[in-house]
């Protein structure tokens, strides 16, 4: 039975970035990027600099710029471990700058 | 006895010296509050990292350098986390005792260990002395961010990935304390490299799995998502991690950030234990001033009530004989 969201934790090495249930996740693994969905396989990746973004149950697009860290996705939870990362606040399919 | 005087300005001067020291202790009982935030912040940064790192050591036969040393090499690094500044009571004088009977007993053990000093305090104890030393760093022993823990971390990994020859290390201690609460906090030896792992899986299904997952990962750049459940089969109990680009690669790019996050937290619990100590040893010294305003108190009202009996003597004196000379 595939549950529609999945739960999300962004740390960033210094404080908690973002924590929540979410419906799709994208992030910037070293291999290219990666969308993740409810009940993906585990799995254990290397994230390089770029954006991470969530949609959270309400639709809301969090994003965040992250440095290198990595993710691991096990058992419907996501956590995403970065050096540093910072709110970027804005939908960055909106305000492309 | 003292004079007046002398006395007066003593209390004086002490007076100003114990508003100084409540100040300090009200500034350490501040930075308690802040230091446990940080803290608290960066728990499920290194909490996550330990996950993985869990993860992996329960799926992959982990055979990396920063797991095992292959080397003979009798060169160790003893990192010392000591604060910048003093007024907080023995937490230096601690570390560097513990650093040099640790020091000693490498010596002993026929090794040569390597001097890292962070902290203004041991810095400058060691430079006094004559000291050789690897590496020191300075600033912010109270608060420490995680800049100063990578700038440590990656100066120590560089050094303990180096080949003997190159001048590397084999083993990395650190001296540091422990925050166990408000009053006590206890100097602790931590062997951080090689990192030891604790794994839950039994040996013989992670040499097993080990293999097979370095070959057998599918590349899953799936951007919409689809569940891609071609992973290697396996009958442990663990879960079936892809490791992606590949287990060699992950475990390049998470021991490093576990060793960095390991420092950082031994950074924060000195921090935390710094700020603790000054404020235990900022309460005792403005307790002592107390005590010793009041015992000078005590001499000054003594002092002046003899100085008084005094003059009313020879007042008594010196009227008594004027009244028999009149006689």
């Amino acid at each position: 039975m595939a549950s529609s969201t999945m739960k999300v934790n962004i740390v960033a090495s210094d404080r908690p970035l973002w924590t929540g249930e979410a419906k799709s996740v994208s992030i910037p693994a070293s291999e290219g990027g990666m969308g993740l969905l409810p009940d993906h396989e585990p799995i254990l990746t290397v994230i390089d600099k770029g954006t991470i973004s969530a949609v959270d149950v309400d639709g809301n697009r969090h994003s965040f710029e992250v440095t290198d860290g990595f993710a691991s996705f096990d058992s419907n939870s996501l956590t995403v471990a970065v050096e540093t990362g910072v709110d970027t606040k804005k939908d960055p399919t909106a305000t492309a700058d | 006895m003292a004079s007046q005087l002398g006395l007066k300005s003593r209390i004086n001067s002490t007076t100003s010296l114990g508003k100084i020291f409540n100040a300090q202790e009200m500034i350490a009982s501040s930075h308690i509050a802040k230091a446990r935030t940080v803290a608290l912040n960066a728990k499920p940064y290194s909490d996550a990292i330990f996950d993985a790192v869990q993860a992996l050591a329960a799926h992959t036969d982990i055979d990396h350098p920063i797991v095992k040393s292959t080397e003979k090499n009798p060169r160790v690094a003893v990192l010392a986390l000591t604060s910048d500044r003093g007024m907080a009571g023995a937490y230096t004088s601690s570390i560097i005792r513990e650093t040099e009977s640790l020091l000693t007993r490498l010596d002993k053990e026929g090794k040569q260990p390597l001097l890292y000093v962070y902290g203004r305090r041991g810095v400058s104890y060691y430079r006094y002395r004559n000291r050789k030393i690897a590496a020191t760093w300075e600033g912010n022993t109270d608060q420490p961010g995680a800049e100063i823990a990578r700038e440590i971390a990656d100066r120590l990994l560089g050094d303990y990935m180096k080949t003997a020859a190159q001048g590397g290390v084999s083993e990395l201690y650190i001296i540091f304390t422990e925050f166990v609460n408000m009053v006590v906090q206890k100097v602790r030896v931590l062997r951080m490299l090689p990192v030891e792992l604790v794994r839950n899986g039994d040996q013989k299904a992670g040499s097993a799995t080990g293999t097979e997952q370095g070959a057998g990962v599918p590349s899953t750049i799936d951007q919409a998502g689809t569940d891609a459940a071609a992973v290697v089969q396996d009958d442990d109990t663990s879960p079936l991690y892809a490791f992606e680009p590949s287990v060699d690669k992950v475990l390049d790019a998470i021991l490093p950030k576990y060793v960095q996050s390991r420092i950082h937290e031994c950074l924060l619990t000195a921090a935390a234990s710094e700020t603790a100590s000054r404020q235990n040893a900022m309460h005792t010294a403005t307790d002592n001033a107390n005590n010793l305003i009041d015992s000078l108190t005590r001499q000054l009202n003594a002092s002046r009530q003899a100085s008084i009996t005094q003059e009313l003597t020879e007042i008594i004196s010196s009227a008594d004989a004027l009244n028999k000379e009149e006689e």
